[in-house]
Order: C-alpha cells, then structure tokens, then sequence
C-alpha cells in the first residue's frame, strides 16, 4: 500500500480584519487582505460609514462575522424578556456579547447609530461584555438587531431568564458589600480619629465621655450594619451544629464591642471600638476581594442551555417557529442539518446521521430511517427531516442525569467544611475558649479585679483575623492570575479544592483529542491522476457530510479545480456519493458502498473516519481523517503522573483511543464505552477509596462526572462554545498546562499555611499582655491593624511574584 | 477648648458629606462599570460627517 503525505501550502497571510490566517482563499479589497467574504463585508460597511478608525484602535481587531438569524428573537416570548424598557417608541435592550475584547470593540459598539440610524445610543459596560442600546422598534425589530450584531462579528449570546436572574442578584449583592465596606471604612476612620486623646493620654474631660459616646455610635454602624453577614453565617452555622472560623471572629467583634459600651457607659476607659471597626473593615476588604466573578461566563449551566431557543414546529401543515418551551408530546418538528434534536422523537420523514458525541462520547455517527427513534441532545447531519416527540422536554433519556442526587443538591461539594480556614476555626475555637475559661478561673480566685478585663483581652486580641484575611487574599489573587491564563475559576473554594486534588480523569473525546480539519492520510493501492482528483473533488464538494467537507477543504488548500459539470450525481445518505464523468462511474462512501474488502487489522481501526473510494471497477483504497490528539497531550499527562493518580474516561469503543492508550498503561486507569452515569460512577468509585478527583471534560456527557468530581474543569475552545456546569472553565489550548495551573493552586495554600503562623507569633505576643489583663486599648489598636495588613501584604506579594513567574514560564513554554 | 466642639462637629459633618457622596454613587450605578469610562476616555471623538 502506498501512503502519500502532502506538504500543505504555508500561506501567511493574515486577514486585515480578524487577523486570521488566510487559509481557504485570499480575498483583496482596498489593497487589504481578507480571509472570508464576511470579513471583507464588514470592512466595506465600516469604512462606508467612516468607522475606520476601528483598525486603528488595536491591531486586526475583528472577529470573524456569523450568520445567525436572529428573528426568533420578535416572538413575544423572547422579546418581553429582553427589552427591559420601552417608552416613546424607544425600546432598551441589553445583549451579552462574548466576542468583546478590545478598544477597537468599544469604538465600534459605541458608535452603532451611525451604521443603523434606528439605533439612539448604545452603551458597552465592557467588564460585563454587555451592550445596552436604545432603538426605535417601528424602525428596527430586535431580530435584525441582533443579526447585525452577529454581522458584526459580536454574536449575541441570549441567556435563558433564569441565568439572567441570577446575575441581577449577584449584582446586588456585590453593590451591597460594596456599601458596607465603605460605612465599616467611615467608622474605623472616625473612631480612631475620636480615640486619639486615649492614644496620647490627654486629659480631654469632659469631650473624653462625648467621644466615647461618638464611638460608640459609630461601633453599633459597624458592626451591626456592616458586620450583619457574621451574624446571619454564624446564626445557620450553629442550626446546622459546625464550627467555622467566623465564629471566634463574631465572638471577638461582639466581645470587644460590649466591653466598649460598658466601659464607655460606665466612664471606666474607651473601649476597642477603634479596633473592633477597623478589623471589620479589614475583613469586608477580603470578603469584598474573593468575590471576583465572570459576569460573562456562566459555571451553572445545564442541558437547557445545550438547546436551541426556538425549533421549528409543523402546524396545520405550516411551518412555525416557536420557544422551545412551548414544545408537547406528539408535535411534530423540522430539522436542518447541524440542529440538536430537542426531545426524544421519532424519525417520520428523511433520513439522519445522528451525532451523539456531545451526549455520550461516542465519536461515529449513527445512520437513522424514518421509524428509528432518536434522543434529545443529538446533532442532525444531513437533509432537512421531520420528526415526532414522544416524550417532554425534561423527562429525555438526557435529563436523567440532571436527577442524580448530585445535581439536586445545591452544597454537595461544599457541605463537607473541609477547607482550610473552617477546619483550623475549629480548633481555634476551642482552644480560643478553653484559654478564656483559664485565664478567667485564675483571674477570679488570685484577683477578682481582673478577670473580666482578662477575659475580654483573650477573646478580642486572639480573634483568627489574620487567616480570614490571607485566604481571601491569596485566593482571590490566585483566581484573578488564573484568568489572565484563560483558566476562569468559579470562587475561591473551588481554587483551594484544586490544590487538594490527587487524581485526575480526564475524558477523551473533545478533551484530549480533536477532530481536526487538518492533512488526511491517504492509504491507496495507487496514486491519483490530477483528473481523478478533479472529480473527487467535484463529488465531494456537493455534500455536506462533514468527511466530505474535510476532504473538499483539503483539496481547496491544494488549488485543484472541480469539474464544470458531473454527467450524474447522486448522494445516498448512509453510504455514499455516486457520480459518473466520461463513462467512469466513482464511488466515495463508506466500505460496504465501495465494496472494499476489509481485513481484519482494518476492521479494528475502521472506527477512525474514513473515506473509501471507487473508480470504475477498481476499488482504490481509502483516506482516513483520525480524531488527533491535542498538541503536547502527552507531555502533559506525562508531567501529571508524577505527581498524580491519571485515569481515561470515554464513551468511544477502545480502538478509538489509538496512540493515546500509550500512556495508561495500567487496565484499572481506563474505561471505555461509558455512558454519562458510568462516568458520574467511576468518579464516585474513586471518591470511596478516599481520592480527590480533579475530572476534566468538555461535553453534555461529562456533565455527571463534572459535578460529582472535588473539581470538575470543563475543556471550552471559546466563550461562545456550551459548556457543562463546573467548577472552573479552561481554554482548551491552555489544557497543556494543567499541571502548573494546579502547581500554582497548591502554592496559594502553603502561602496561607505561614502566613497564618506569623499571625498566631503576633497572637501571641498579644495574648502574653491579655493573659495578665494588661493589654491596654492602645496595643489592641496598633497589634491588630498590623496583623491585618502583614497577612495582606504576604498574601498579595506571595502571589503575585509567583504568578509572574508562571506567566513568563508560559511565555517562554509558548515560544520553544 | 471650646473650639473643639466645633471642630468635631465640621469634621463629623464632612465626613458623613464624604459617606453621603459615596452611598449615593452606589444607589445611582457610578461604581457598576470601572473599566469602560477608562477606555472611553482615550478615543478619539471625530467630527462625524455623513458622505451619503
């Protein structure tokens, strides 16, 4: 057998608008090169409308352009939930564009009046990567909007109301932390100010009770207003019966606090108001810095985002498009080629090839006739069919993943208090309370006198402040550095439980290999002549079955021409095409088709693609699309078995796995042909024999395990792209460097680790004064804010100089 | 002494001015994007005419 490799052409060109290299074809408009006629449109219609200088805000700033029809967007349903106000006949919207990224989006975005006039204003919030625009509705309907948008390059991403909702409530929430930082800032300022005769030891008279009084005001701000949350997390904390590490703090804030009305009350001295306010201060600081969210990503989605928003619904014989939700058992529906079966169905009209890959793994396609039943979460390829649900939306063979118990508990992964801060909170409680039990008994028996004011020394300046400020800090910055990777972790506590993870599992399909549209490997028992090719090319070129694209891609890469016409053509779905050119008939399809006999060594790599052909009587052997691996997979799992337990999960056949099963060499560290639950098992198996398990996926049939696992990483190639609920979203290129991506997590812990024991020598140090009922206001209120601000100095140093470290490392990794 | 009773009383007002300014940017959104006025800032502002 002959096996011919062809150097492609290495084109360089990159395309003036998206900065893409031309690959296809060329296009030249104004002297300025193109990779697609899309490109090019959206280049004509800036410059027409004198927005060039979007190319001069950043380089090749443009996103290639889509055409998504966005006119479902008119019916009632969608439309209500969307425009938020309507006046005047001027409507407001917002859409979530993920595709921003730039200056040169900002430019254009904010200046879409001039290429529609129906536009008023638009306003981009580019954190959010939300565009709000005011529009005259009678001039513009909200679908060509959007599809103007999506013309744009600034695909709309439309989310379901729910996710919407959430995001309104986390805003709220954020502005309200925000209004208590800023109120716990005013009071610890003004206190302390108010404290600055007891400071000094001037004798104030009679302004020493005013200021006390004025204190003590601003005390009760502070911690009931600003301090509210300590109490509502400690009151549930107690109902559930755990002890976590805000409750010495609340002890500490409310001891010191009582102390100080007393003592202010009772003309006795000042108090700890000026500490007491300022360690809440600290704390909301911390509290206010872990709250990085990405508000342009969303970490709980489930299979209803997988869907379309609207399907094509067959009433009375007409075709209607409607909300998904509007779907009943016995409807019947149509379905282009590349949409997602809503609902488990029946096939009445067409034929199918359903791809499940996103579903259960499974990488071959399944060939369906009318009769055959088909699942929800399928993706169609081929001619336009018609079908019949059979059963409602959320009772789909897919859905029943979503019933495991996993899914129906909101705090599975949290439940457990295992994380650093609550566990050391628990003992520091104790022995906190066991030491204030001591120090009083003695207190009371040698000196009477004393023993409250020992009492309250221990519990104000013991309080574990310091480890509630580094953990939020280090972790914070550790999410924040993450995400200049593209590793975007959804909070802290899924950061720490990646530092504790000792097994990984990965899934195979989607994750660690790709289908790539890249060179076929052709295996033929003799080479082609150009007209041959000519006409393969012809052939494969009329279809729409994705090998035939590749190959079709290929030859386009290779500058071959197609045939002006073909004497015949026919495409028989399933099989093949079929085409005669002078008098020769060509076969392309698959095996049976092209009556290629297979021996047994083909039969057990027949799963990888392949393309067999046909020309006249002879059949000339076949071209082979292989699902590849990602590049440099195999260092990285070489690098993770180092250090970590690596296991393969796949819902393929084991001969697909190839040359990746290299590298699991041991049987019990793979799993092939798994459904999703087998998946979601395996991770449960693991977890019973006292491992945490990272797992990293990527598809709807992943979403189990990623749920279950301590971690779930979900593999996305873009924002646009679905991805499962999970703990943290990885770029797939980044997925290489997931060893030091989890070197960096371990890192941040130990940072917390001796930060927290420098803080227990200044506790201390502390105590030595508290234990004798000596500590005076004024050591309180220097010992504490230096406390507070070393933890945050270590932690903010600690990370940042190892996170430069690691992106240089990437750099230098990036250009080797 | 009796200064100071004044003094505290104008430090005490500024700064709830001060809490007062900074409640109210929260209630109206100013602190709800920190990232694109900075950007917006830097763009050129042309002279739009319409060629058509």
């Amino acid at each position: 057998m002959l096996e011919l490799e062809r150097p492609l052409l290495d084109t360089k060109t990159t395309c003036f608008h998206c900065g893409e290299t031309c690959e296809d074809e060329i296009i030249s408009y104004d002297h300025k090169s193109f990779c697609c006629h899309g490109c090019e449109q959206v280049y004509k219609l800036l410059s027409d409308n004198a927005l060039s200088d979007y190319y001069a805000c950043d380089i090749n700033p443009g996103k290639a352009p889509s055409a998504q029809n966005f006119d479902f967007l008119n019916h009632p349903h969608f439309r209500d939930q969307l425009i938020s106000f309507s006046s005047k006949g001027v409507s407001k919207v917002h859409f979530h564009l993920p595709a921003i990224h730039c200056r040169s989006c900002l430019y254009l975005l904010e200046n879409l009046s001039r290429i529609e006039p129906a536009v008023v204003k638009s306003n981009l919030n580019f954190g959010k990567k939300e565009l709000t625009v005011w529009f005259t509705e009678s001039a513009i309907d909200l679908g060509a909007l959007a599809s103007l948008l999506a013309r744009l390059g600034y695909e709309p991403l439309i989310d379901s109301g729910e996710e919407q909702a959430q995001q309104k409530k986390r805003t709220s929430q954020q502005n309200h932390l925000f209004l208590k930082l800023g109120i716990a800032g005013f009071c610890a300022g003004n206190a302390m100010l108010f404290s600055f005769p007891e400071y000094l030891g001037i004798e104030a008279g009679s302004l020493k009770s005013l200021f006390g009084y004025i204190n003590i005001a601003l005390g009760s701000i502070a911690v009931f207003y600003s301090g509210s949350d300590y109490f509502t997390n400690v009151w549930s904390h107690i109902k559930l019966r755990k002890l976590t590490i805000e409750l010495p703090i609340l002890l500490g804030i409310l001891v010191g606090y009582l102390r100080s009305v007393y003592e202010v009350f009772s003309h006795t001295g000042a108090g700890y108001i000026d500490s007491v306010s300022g360690l809440l201060f600290f704390l909301l600081i911390g509290k206010w810095f872990q709250q990085k969210s990405f508000d342009f990503l969303s970490f709980e989605r489930n299979y209803k985002a997988y869907f379309p928003l609207v399907i094509s619904k067959m009433i009375q014989g007409k075709e209607q498009t409607c909300p998904l939700a509007e779907i009943e058992i016995g409807d019947h529906l149509i379905i282009r080629n590349q949409e997602i079966i809503p609902a488990d169905a029946i096939l009445l009209k067409g034929k199918s090839q359903m791809d499940y890959s996103f579903v259960t793994g499974e990488s071959e396609y399944i060939a369906l006739e009318p009769g055959n039943s088909m699942y929800a979460g399928g993706r169609h390829n081929g001619e336009l069919i018609e079908i019949e649900i059979k059963k409602a939306l959320n009772q789909s063979h897919l859905t029943q993943l979503w019933e495991q118990q996993a899914f129906k508990d909101p705090n599975h992964k949290t439940e457990n208090w295992e994380n650093f801060a609550n566990t050391v909170g628990a003992y520091f409680t104790v022995v906190l309370l066991s030491l204030a039990a001591v120090v009083g008994v003695y207190w009371f028996t040698h000196d009477p006198s004393k023993w409250q004011n020992a009492v309250v020394s221990v519990l104000v300046i013991a309080c574990p402040c310091a480890l509630a400020i580094s953990y939020p800090f280090a972790l914070g910055h550790g999410i924040r550095w993450m995400a200049k990777f593209n590793f975007f972790i959804k909070d802290i506590q899924a950061f720490e439980r990646m530092s504790q993870v000792d097994a990984i599992v990965f899934d195979k399909t989607g994750t660690l290999t790709l289908h790539r549209d890249e060179q076929p490997k052709f295996r033929l028992i003799r080479e082609l002549s150009p007209w041959e090719e000519r006409t393969i090319y012809s052939m494969v070129n009329q279809s729409t079955h994705p090998l035939s694209r590749q190959l079709a891609q290929y030859y386009r890469k290779q500058k071959l021409e197609i045939h002006e016409t073909l004497s015949s053509i026919q495409e028989i779905p399933g099989k093949g095409i079929e085409a005669k050119q002078d008098n020769i008939t060509f076969l392309v399809g698959n095996a049976r088709f092209t009556g290629h006999i297979l021996d047994k060594q083909q039969d057990f790599i027949r799963s990888e693609s392949q393309l067999f052909i046909r020309i006249g009587e002879e059949p000339v052997g076949y071209i082979e699309f292989p699902w590849q691996n990602r590049a440099g997979i195999e260092y990285m799992i070489h690098a993770l078995q180092a250090n970590y337990e690596v296991y393969l999960l796949s819902g393929d056949k084991k001969s697909h796995a190839g040359t990746l099963l290299d590298w699991f060499p041991e049987e019990s560290h793979y799993q092939f042909e798994c459904s999703p639950l087998d998946k979601m098992n395996f991770i449960k198996k693991l977890q019973a024999s006292g491992k945490k398990v990272a797992m990293v996926g990527d598809g709807l049939n992943d979403a189990g395990a990623l749920k279950q696992a301590h971690v779930g990483i979900a593999i996305s190639e873009d924002h646009l792209h679905f991805t499962p609920s999970s703990d943290a979203i990885l770029q797939g290129k980044q997925l290489i460097h997931l060893p030091t991506f989890l070197k960096f997590a371990k890192f941040g812990l130990r940072l917390i680790k001796a930060s927290f024991l420098l803080s227990l020598v200044y506790n201390l140090f502390g105590l030595s004064y508290a234990v004798q009922g000596t500590l005076s206001p004024l050591i309180a209120a220097i010992l504490m804010p230096v406390n507070s601000l070393s933890m945050l100095f270590i932690a903010n140093l600690g990370m940042n100089i190892k996170a430069r470290g690691l992106k240089s490392y990437l750099a230098k990794r990036k250009g080797d | 002494m009796e200064i100071m009773y004044v003094m505290i009383g104008l430090s005490l007002l500024m700064a709830i001015g001060f809490l007062i300014a900074f409640i109210w940017s929260i209630k109206t959104g100013q602190q709800d994007d920190l990232i694109t006025p900075s950007m917006r800032i830097l763009l050129e502002e042309k002279e739009y005419k319409n060629n058509k």
